[in-house]
């Protein structure tokens, strides 16, 4: 809300509606008759108002619980893990892992389970390749598994990226950090609104993302978290459907994700001559991400931005 | 037939109420999954086929709908998807704009609806599962409406009561809500799969169409609503919206992750009455004009804006 906001201008009324030209009129209705006065009147008087009322997370799982559906709801790609939101639900279409299957899209798949879905693993952000026992949520707790979420083909959980846990903390500075969580929570809207805009509406991408999960999944079993989201944009190339549509939209993702790829080779030793131990280290982690880079183009400026006037 | 190019994806396109040559449109970067977006009012030339733009304002993010008010000429209702929903004067220029900003809804607010005959209070329904309703003199929503179980995607206010709406929601649900009642007062489990959009009739205030990701459009009658009057089948992927004419009773016009914008007559049999598949990417805007009879629009994420007169091709020049 801004200040010093200008007050609307003049009410004027548009031209009569043809339907009340015409002056038609239906027989009875199970409505009640409309009230006088205007609406904040209307509403005020009857009792229901409940003025800024702001919905909070746990109300919303209060009114799941209150709703008599018979049927299962999917949970939203935002309030859960990796391993079973979009790509688990991309996963479940390919039969690779009931695990996988078991959270959004479960109910439309048939595959999914739902013991690993939704609420268990809530807040955690691990987990490709159903991984997100491991690697997100449940042990690690909170951001624990930011990384474990791709890094399931490196061979761990990665849970040492949780700030909290202590095993082995955060060796990065802050700035890292902040800049980590920023993609992460870009990638969890970024995913979550392709769930929603998407592939919930469409069995078109379905078929198209189907093909490049395979290609990822397969991919990150042997070369690790980073390569397989690089396939996934490679694999957004490959798949392009229109020659505009999916290649843009693997640009930006790789713009925003500021993820570079890099050359595969082996891990350089540590200073003793001993291999680093690669996914409990930090640096080894950065070796494959950086942190989100300035915005190229003015368009990119605000992306982020919490500006309420723009 | 006029055809405008959005540097954004098209997501929802309405014409106004007042002036019968205007119209805005909602648009999104990257298709509205993460970037900017860009509000558009555009301008049907009298002389020529043409849409110019008359003013355009930018938001941080993209815009899942508009409405245009029923009760200022240049008001503008803007949906965004970071959450908030803003109030553009077009009378005012862009640094001057948005006049207000509403931040309530804690996800994307996917659809904006003006009450066409109080004329003083609109409706939004977001991600968050809830329907608000606000008033253009106050800074909060009156109420809020939270019984949906997930997404809402759209809420429409019944074209005669002024105090009735209904909303679709993505947990298979529709749902009519009477603002002076605490819950909804009809739930109707209208699809086996998500409920995309819905819209009253015109002409009886007791029919709505609900439209779906199962393909399907299903009429209903809310006096007798367990089972719906008619079933309209020939889109090929998701119903994205659906909007009743309102100058025909039994016109409706659709738009469909098929591509497609389809013209249906619900009470015949044959009822696919016109197909346009002008649009190269997802149709997800459609409108029918209250000024001008049988004048349509649509936009989708071809980034083109299509006005065209039933019957003819929109891609006619």
């Amino acid at each position: 809300m801004e200040s010093n906001t200008p007050s609307p201008p003049p009410a004027n009324s548009p031209p009569p509606k043809p339907r009340d030209r015409a002056g038609a009129a239906s027989g009875p209705t199970p409505f009640k008759p409309p009230s006088a006065g205007n609406t904040s009147d209307v509403v005020e008087s009857s009792g229901t108002a409940n003025p800024g009322e702001i919905v909070s997370t746990s109300d919303r799982t209060a009114t799941v619980n209150r709703n008599a559906l018979g049927r299962p709801l999917p949970s939203r790609p935002w309030e859960q893990s990796y391993g079973s939101n979009s790509y688990g639900g991309y996963g479940s279409a390919l039969n690779y892992n009931s695990g996988l299957g078991s959270g959004m899209y479960g109910s439309y798949s048939g595959l999914g389970g739902g013991m690993y879905g939704n609420g268990m693993y809530r807040g955690g952000y691990g987990g490709l390749n159903g991984s997100g026992m491991y690697g997100g949520g449940m042990y690690n707790g909170g951001f624990g598994g930011p990384m474990g979420g791709y890094g399931v083909g490196m061979g761990g959980p990665y849970g040492v990226q949780d700030p909290n846990n202590p095993h082995g903390g955060p060796s990065s500075p802050p700035g890292f950090w902040i800049s980590l969580l920023r993609v992460t929570q870009g990638v969890v809207n970024v995913f979550g609104r392709i769930s929603i805009l998407i592939y919930e509406n469409t069995e078109a991408f379905n078929m198209f993302m189907t093909a490049i999960l395979q290609l990822a999944i397969s991919s990150s079993h042997s070369y690790g978290s980073f390569y397989s989201i690089d396939f996934v944009l490679t694999g957004l190339v490959l798949f392009d459907r229109t020659g505009s549509l999916y290649g843009e939209l693997a640009r930006f993702v790789l713009r925003i994700l500021g993820i570079k790829r890099k050359q595969r080779k082996v891990c350089p030793p540590g200073p003793n001559g001993l291999p680093l131990p690669g996914p409990n280290d930090m640096h080894a982690n950065q070796r494959f991400i950086k942190g989100p880079k300035a915005a190229p183009g003015e368009s990119w400026d605000s992306v982020w931005g919490k500006d309420p006037s723009k | 037939m006029p055809v405008f190019k959005t540097p954004f994806n098209g997501y929802s396109v309405k014409f106004s109420p007042f002036y019968e040559s205007r119209l805005a449109v909602a648009t999104a970067q990257n298709f509205g999954i993460l970037g900017n977006g860009r509000l558009h009012v555009l301008d049907l030339s009298p002389t020529s086929p043409t849409l110019s733009e008359i003013v355009a304002f930018d938001t941080a993010d993209g815009v899942y709908d508009v409405a245009w008010s029923e009760s200022h000429d240049s008001l503008l209702i803007a949906a965004v998807a970071d959450g908030s929903v803003k109030i553009y004067d077009t009378a005012l220029p862009p640094a001057a704009n948005p006049i207000r900003s509403l931040q309530e809804h804690t996800r994307e607010v996917h659809s904006a609806d003006y009450n066409p005959t109080r004329r003083d209070s609109f409706l939004t329904s977001s991600w968050d599962d809830t329907v608000k309703l606000w008033t253009v003199d106050r800074p909060t929503s009156v109420r809020t409406f939270k019984e949906h179980a997930y997404c809402v995607y759209n809420a429409a206010w019944n074209p005669r009561h002024s105090d009735v709406f209904c909303s679709a929601s993505g947990d298979c649900t529709l749902r009519i809500w009477d603002v002076r009642e605490m819950g909804s007062t009809m739930i109707i489990p209208a699809h086996e799969f998500e409920i995309l959009a819905c819209d009253w009739n015109k002409y009886d205030d007791c029919l709505l169409a609900s439209a779906s990701v199962d393909k399907s459009i299903k009429i209903w009658d809310v006096r007798s609503y367990r089972v719906p009057i008619a079933i309209l089948n020939g889109h090929g992927y998701a119903v994205r919206k659906v909007k009743f004419s309102p100058h025909r009773r039994n016109l409706l016009a659709s738009c469909s992750y098929d591509m497609s914008v389809c013209l249906w007559d619900f009470m015949v049999e044959d009822s696919l009455v016109g197909r346009h598949d002008h649009h190269t990417e997802f149709a997800v805007g459609v409108d029918m004009s209250v000024l001008v009879e049988g004048l349509l629009a649509s936009t989708g994420w071809d980034e083109l804006v299509y006005v065209w007169q039933q019957g003819m091709d929109p891609r006619a020049v």
